[in-house]
This record gives C-alpha cells, sequence and structure tokens, in this order.
C-alpha cells in the first residue's frame, strides 16, 4: 500500500498458491498476498485462509443447483442401472445403495470443482463444444481413481470395476448431454474472490 | 429503486469500508479498514473475499480491474465502488444501529452511554 519497497515472497510459494487458486482471480489474489508479504510464515498464513475462500466463492458462484441435482439423479440412476444388470444382490445388500452414492458424490465434486477452475470464457472468447464431455469425462474419471484407492486401501465399501466402468459410462454420457442442454451461466459477475 | 436485501454484520463492515477508502478499495485496503473497524476481532482476507463476492452478486457494489502495479508483482487489483442499492443499505443499517442504540440508552441511561463510549475508546 505505501511506495516503501519490500521483499518479494518465494517464487515456489508463488507457483504453489498459483496453482491452488481459481485462473479467474488467480491475477488479484496473487498480487494481494504479494503486496501483504512480510514473510514466508504470513505468506502461508495468508494463503491457507484465503484459497478456500476462493474456491468455496468460485463454487458457489459457478455451481447451478438444479443442474447438479439432474447430473446426480442421472449419475445415481446409472450406477443403479448398472448393477442391475451385472450384479442384482448388491442392491439388496445393506449398503449397497450407499456403496453406489460414494462414486456419484466425488463425480460432483470434481464437476463443481472443474467449474470453479475453469478459465473465463469471457478472456478467452470462445467455448469449446466437447468441453460438457471432457469435464464428464475428467468427473466420472476422478470418481473411479476415488474407487481405485478404496480397493487399495481395502475400503468396504467399495465397488466392483465391472459397476464402475458401466455406470460410469452411461454416466460420462447423461452428466454431458446435461452440459450441452444447460451450459454455465457466463453473465455472473466475476470478483477478487 | 429497488429495495436492497438485508445485510449482515460483516457485510455492513465492508460496505463501511468501501465508502471510506473511495478509490482505493481493493482487497488488501478494504481488510486492512474491516480489520480495525472489527476490533478487537480479528479477520481473514478470504472472509473479505466471499463476502465482496456476495455483495456484488447482489448489485450492492460493483467492480473493476486497475493496471498492474510493481508494489503487486506487476499483477492488476480489483477495486470496489458502492452502486446506489449499496449506499441504501449501508444507510437503513446505519438507521437500524442509530434505534437500537437509542432504545439501549433508554433502558440503560445516559451514564451508561458514557461509560460504554469510554470503553469503545480504550479498544480503539
Amino acid at each position: 500500500m505505501s511506495g516503501e519497497r519490500r521483499n518479494a515472497p518465494p517464487r515456489f510459494l508463488e507457483a504453489i498458491v498459483e496453482f491452488l487458486t481459481p485462473p479467474v482471480c488467480r491475477e488479484v489474489v496473487l498480487g494481494d498476498l504479494y503486496e501483504r508479504y512480510r514473510s514466508p510464515l504470513r505468506y502461508i498464513s495468508d494463503a491457507w485462509y484465503a484459497i478456500p475462500c476462493v474456491v468455496y466463492s468460485r463454487i458457489r458462484r459457478t455451481a447451478d443447483p438444479g443442474v447438479l441435482l439432474m447430473d446426480a439423479m442421472l449419475l445415481y440412476a446409472s450406477f443403479i442401472g448398472a448393477a442391475w444388470q451385472l450384479d442384482r444382490d448388491l442392491l439388496y445388500q445393506h449398503s449397497g445403495l450407499l456403496r453406489l452414492a460414494i462414486p456419484v458424490a466425488a463425480t460432483l465434486i470434481a464437476l463443481m470443482l472443474g467449474d470453479a477452475y475453469a478459465r473465463d470464457v469471457e478472456r478467452s472468447g470462445k467455448r469449446s463444444p466437447v468441453r460438457p464431455l471432457v469435464q464428464a469425462i475428467l468427473g466420472v474419471g476422478f470418481a473411479c481413481f476415488a474407487q481405485a484407492a478404496f480397493v487399495a486401501a481395502g475400503f468396504a465399501f467399495a465397488l466392483p470395476w465391472w459397476i464402475m466402468v458401466l455406470g460410469g459410462g452411461f454416466g460420462v454420457i447423461a452428466v454431458s448431454l446435461v452440459g450441452m442442454v444447460f451450459p454455465p451461466d457466463d453473465q455472473r459477475p466475476r470478483g477478487a474472490g | 429503486m429497488a429495495r436492497p436485501e438485508p445485510v449482515g454484520q460483516f457485510e455492513q463492515l465492508v460496505l463501511t469500508a468501501i465508502l471510506t477508502l473511495y478509490d482505493e478499495a481493493y482487497g488488501v485496503t478494504i481488510h486492512s479498514r474491516v480489520q480495525e473497524l472489527s476490533q478487537p476481532k480479528t479477520v481473514s482476507l478470504g472472509a473479505v473475499y466471499v463476502t465482496l463476492d456476495r455483495l456484488e452478486d447482489k448489485g450492492l457494489v460493483s467492480s473493476w480491474l486497475t493496471e498492474p502495479t510493481g508494489e503487486r508483482g506487476g499483477r492488476a487489483k480489483r477495486c470496489y465502488r458502492l452502486e446506489a442499492l449499496g449506499e441504501r443499505a449501508l444507510e437503513e443499517s446505519a438507521a437500524t444501529a442509530k434505534r437500537v442504540w437509542d432504545s439501549i440508552v433508554q433502558v440503560w441511561g445516559k451514564e451508561w452511554a458514557k461509560r460504554w463510549g469510554k470503553g469503545a475508546k480504550a479498544w480503539g
């Protein structure tokens, strides 16, 4: 704020903060943290409290509850349909429906984060027509990765891979169709956070 | 003019900070001013960001990007200004605060108000 000269934050710390901050607000947040820099510890403390809030604010602005609800229902239906086809016993197990909900939750989290971390369409000037498909693939891919981690950890709620593949495949189609029919609202104002 | 939505206490602090900073209202300065206004409580920069976004979504403030500056490592800053709706929201908040204060003084008396004033200065 004053004209006095200050030390700059370490480049590697800035790189980490840059990576974690959504692109739309990156320049402003990095600039504010740079201006407030006094020591590496204070920089880390500032970033520790700022970044989650910035990500939360982006999610709040970019997430469409109606679209997420449609995605959730279609994904859940895909996995239930896959279980019905490949392993009907799973549906009658005590925690069968809960196990099928876990990859749905993981996909939704990935989709919300994907929208929060998307680049500003106004600046880039174009929206890719395959973006909904890519996002759906990444979202379901994250769910598959989470399931693989559960299997490796011996987590009892992991789903069989054949259900993940079939349910995930139908889920990708369903979510990308929803994304094409209901694109994100680009007219929302972008703020510092 | 449309009636503004009610604003919470922290939102009032942020609106007040923007009002008092004129053209220099951006993340760092707003945070510093809010910190002064909310003493002795501490405020995080992230909380200010979230509130600024919420106020902008409500139409109470608007923002613009400035040119990059050297003191920010060659990065731009996002400055904020109060919109008419934001000024009205702040007026209504101030009027409510005044009514609350007057009601309390009516019950607890002017001596209490004087003692309270001295205590508030000690915090500052």
